[in-house]
């Protein structure tokens, strides 16, 4: 093997990919928030609903967990028009992804609430206090406490599962890559560059999530 | 007028009978001891005494007056007038000891924070924690949370004190302390259930031991009848079982 790497290329479209890395990272943002949205909801109808809504829950998740992501944005991009309906590449991956992660964090956060301490809860009856007191001093903390780990692993998890959003064309960090290379033909340095970008993000997101836990939830996380 | 008063009163868990038709009523200041076989029903006497369990036939009656407990304002009025420390202590694990005991006196009945921080305080260091009101309770033995929740019982100032077991989980020594606060409290007039399977404490501290066995009040007097001439068998049988440990 006698490849020369030729870095000198390739650095000065940092600045071009530091901007496709912070387009990927408001992909992962926005569409954990959304799949927070749906999946509290879900979660919420799953422990404590009954009858249609639950099953309705239940397909969904089912559905969401057993296809691969990439399928279920394919078919938002490219089926849905069939239909009439016409989404931006952007926004099939921004939907695809909530959908996605919602039906995730609706199993991850119902683990959450089942895990609520009966005894805790008699405690807090005992004393007085509300139901709203019991959810507000007692429940939330305790769930908010269990599900901050997963919740923050599966957040990386997105992160990283942003570089779908290439294959649509759209330019987030690596479809920034596939630009690069399809001019500099330096595949071994571009994508090198990008690896590195990751790491960094994902471990500046794990490290800033790891500190938050340990100040909010006392909890101990491994970073890497 | 008897401060508490269980009259046939019968519970179940599910289709599990747990009390069967109790009969027993604790004066005004007076301490009963509760003791008995593992599973006989003390604690769910207690769980009926907060309101947790709702009797399926009898009543219960607090200073005279009968609870609903379909009547949420009945339930209130029965747990402003009680403390209970379980078996299990049941602190909350997301807050420290002293918030532990601060949280209801503050959030519940809305009392001044200076005020009942100086009590809780005061209470903790009664209690041997006074260095601990920072920690949180997975950090402290089972003993240690033992008497936080002890504290926190008694921080609300309660007319009615229901103890369960609240010494099975300390050691020799601390047993002491605990025994000494709780003899405090009976000598200030507080009106106590314990259940305990100490008996030399029971003896000690009761004004009138009930024996309980299938979910029924078997025997009922005085620590030496109870103790020393009991006229049931079981209640012999019990007795003569624990004293000979
Ligand atoms: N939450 C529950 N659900 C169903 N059954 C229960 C529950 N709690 C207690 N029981 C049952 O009720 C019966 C009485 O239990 P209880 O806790 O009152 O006994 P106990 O006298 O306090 O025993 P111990 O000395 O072991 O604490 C037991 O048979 C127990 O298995
Ligand atoms: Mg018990």
């Amino acid at each position: 093997m006698d490849y020369t790497f030729q870095y000198g290329q390739v650095w000065p479209y940092l600045p071009y990919l530091i901007k496709g890395a912070w387009l990927s990272l408001q992909i992962a943002f926005l569409a954990f928030c959304g799949g927070m949205l749906i999946g509290t909801v879900c979660a919420a109808v799953k422990t404590f609903g009954g009858g249609f809504s639950r099953h309705a829950v239940n397909a969904y998740v089912v559905f969401f967990v057993n296809t691969p992501q990439l399928v279920q944005i394919y078919f938002l991009y490219f089926a849905l028009p069939d239909l009439g309906i016409f989404l931006s590449s952007y926004m099939a991956v921004l939907l695809g992804m909530t959908l996605n992660a919602g039906a995730y964090l609706t199993e991850i956060q119902r683990a959450g609430f089942e895990s609520r301490r009966q005894s805790e809860m008699e405690a807090a009856e005992v004393l007085g206090f509300s139901r709203l007191q019991q959810i507000r001093y007692v429940i939330l903390p305790h769930v908010a406490k269990v599900l901050f780990p997963p919740l923050s692993n599966h957040y990386i998890l997105m992160t990283l599962g942003t570089s779908m959003a290439a294959i649509f064309g759209v330019e987030e960090l690596t479809g920034r890559a596939f630009n690069i290379n399809s001019e500099t033909f330096r595949s071994l340095e571009v994508f090198s560059i990008v690896a590195v970008i990751y790491v960094f993000v994902t471990l500046i997101a794990s490290v800033a999530l790891a500190l938050f836990g340990k100040f909010a939830f006392r909890t101990k996380m491994r970073v890497v | 007028m008897a401060h508490l008063e269980l009259d046939k009163v019968s519970a179940a868990y599910g289709k599990l009978r747990v009390l069967d038709g109790i009969e027993l009523s604790v004066a005004k200041g007076e301490t009963v001891g509760l003791i008995g076989p593992s599973g006989s029903g003390k604690s769910t006497i207690l769980r009926v005494l907060t309101g947790l369990l709702k009797p399926e036939t009898g009543s219960v009656r607090v200073a005279g007056e009968t609870i609903n407990f379909d009547k949420p304002a009945d339930i209130r009025t029965l747990r402003n007038r009680t403390a209970i420390v379980f078996q299990q202590y049941n602190l909350f694990q997301n807050l420290t000891v002293l918030e532990n005991v601060m949280i209801a006196p503050i959030k519940v009945h809305g009392r001044k924070r200076s005020e009942v921080q100086a009590e809780a305080e005061n209470l903790l260091e009664k209690v041997g924690l006074a260095n601990k009101l920072e920690s949180y309770p997975d950090q402290l033995s089972g003993g240690q949370q033992q008497r936080v929740a002890i504290a926190r019982g008694l921080c609300l100032k309660p007319e009615i004190l229901l103890l369960d077991e609240v010494t099975a989980a300390l050691d020799p020594e601390l047993v002491s302390e605990v025994l000494d606060t709780i003899r405090e409290l009976a000598a200030e007039g507080m009106t106590m259930v314990i259940v305990s399977h100490e008996m030399g404490f029971i003896r000690e501290i009761s004004a009138r031991v009930a024996f309980m066995a299938d979910g029924k009040v078997v025997e009922l007097g005085a620590p030496a009848d109870i103790f020393d001439a009991p006229n049931q068998d079981r209640t012999r049988d019990f007795v003569g079982k624990i004293l000979r440990h």
